[in-house]
């Protein structure tokens, strides 16, 4: 069960340092909060799960998003 | 010993992004999987050690509850780090006009 | 310093991998047992020492305060030093904010206000926000009895003011979002846990000890938990409602 969550995890986060357009990468990050916060919840650490679910889905997405619509969205290579 | 593979193989997509992606915020995107991978391997190392939360009360086995404390303010503080990272690139991003890493090199007259 | 070639990129990557992963693999074939001397002392002993039920809020707050109040300054150096840097290269945050974190008196300034959104996000949010933040306040004040405490409440509190921020937009901000409200919440906070470390010295007890000995700690951990987690939702809230004012006009 673990590792079958960890290798979603792996799996979300290589898509999101290699997809194009960064808003995408971005989800895929709050992706990998979401599971990394249940994974913890299972793994008896309630304390960590409730900061990470708040943190990752919440305040880390309203900085990258931030930063994508003042910057440039799409990676130009 | 499988679980800790998949978090070290997590850290070297972190490192990936770091060091080999040109724009500023995929290098970012690299911190943030870093600071996750390090958090997830303290708590999946950490889970073994007990059955329960580390609330007392239970009347079970608790789970060790001091890497739980380290991985907490490591969250509140990897957040802080990526805004002002991003914060970092911004004004890059502003002085140069670009996002690409060794564009902004050239441009800065190092290149 | 000359140009690389992408290649010469790719291969100094893959070099730094390969030498990380050399330098990491002892980590991941290490046969150690998991030590459980200080479990078992904190299980038998960490209740009474430190009056919380929860240990990791006995830790963070009792046996290992100095880590927390450096925390806090990190914190606080990271949001200044971000909405600084940002206001310094052109200032595109919400109006006020990049003032506020240089120590100068916000001034009002009107603003038109374009909509490109819809009625749904407005409303959801706005109803939303204040039952987020009384949840947050809730995971706050309980933390030394069940999952939660300082940090934990305060990072859902931030989750709610941006909620507030997003809510309020086409009715005019409400005052806990306007810029210098969060920035004093921030800077009183920080105030105030400095006095409450400060006061174990003064009855005797040594920094960031309960200063009254004899009764529980109980409420000297509850104490703490309020102030860290207005801080750290004060903080956290105002860079993201700085940078939400930016994004959404």
């Amino acid at each position: 069960m673990t590792e079958a969550m960890l290798l979603a995890i792996l799996l979300l986060s290589l898509y999101a340092v290699e997809s194009k357009d960064l808003l995408y990468g971005t989800i895929a990050l709050s992706g990998v909060s979401l599971l990394s916060s249940l994974l913890f919840y299972i793994l008896k650490a309630p304390d960590v799960a409730i900061t990470e679910a708040a943190v990752g889905a919440g305040v880390s997405t309203v900085v990258y998003v931030w930063a994508i619509k003042s910057m440039e969205r799409n990676e130009p290579l | 010993m499988t679980a800790r593979l998949i978090i070290g193989a997590l850290f070297m997509v972190g490192l990936w992004a770091l060091v080999a992606k040109r724009n500023l915020v995929k290098k970012v995107f690299g911190l943030t999987i870093l600071n996750s991978a390090a958090v997830l391997l303290f708590i999946v190392e950490a889970g073994g050690s007990g059955d329960g939360a580390p609330i007392m009360g239970g009347g079970q086995r608790i789970v060790d509850p001091i890497p739980q404390a380290l991985m907490l303010t490591a969250i509140v503080i990897g957040v802080c780090v990526t805004a002002l990272a991003l914060g970092m690139a911004y004004r890059l991003y502003k002085a140069t006009g670009s996002m690409d890493i060794e564009e902004i090199r050239k441009r800065l007259g190092n290149g | 310093m000359k140009a690389r070639t992408p290649s010469a990129q790719v291969l100094t990557a893959v070099l730094c991998i390969a030498a990380a992963s050399f330098a990491l693999w002892p980590l991941a074939t290490l046969d150690e047992a998991w030590p459980e001397g200080i479990r078992d002392y904190l299980e038998s002993r960490g209740q009474d020492e430190s009056g919380a039920r929860n240990l990791v809020s006995a830790i963070y707050l009792g046996y290992r305060g100095y880590d927390t109040l450096g925390e806090t300054i990190v914190l606080l150096v990271a949001v200044s030093g971000a909405i600084g840097m940002i206001g310094a290269a052109g200032s595109k945050l919400a109006p006020g904010y990049a003032d506020a974190a240089q120590g100068q008196v916000p001034v009002a300034k009107p603003t038109r206000r374009v909509h490109r959104r819809t009625e749904l996000i407005d409303v959801v949010t706005g109803k939303l926000g204040p039952v987020v933040l009384v949840f947050g306040l809730y995971v706050m004040l309980f933390g030394h009895v069940s999952p939660g405490g300082g940090f934990q409440g305060g990072v859902v509190v931030a989750s709610g003011i941006v909620f507030l921020g997003m809510g309020s937009k086409g009715a005019g901000l409400s005052p806990l979002v306007g810029a210098g409200t969060l920035a004093r919440i921030e800077a009183a906070g920080f105030l105030a846990l400095l006095l409450a470390a400060g006061l174990g010295i003064v009855s005797g007890a040594g920094f960031f000890a309960p200063p009254l000995r004899g009764v529980s700690p109980v409420g000297y951990i509850v104490a703490l938990n309020a102030v860290i987690g207005l801080k750290v939702g004060a903080g956290i809230g105002f860079l993201c409602i700085a940078m939400l004012g930016e994004t959404e006009r």
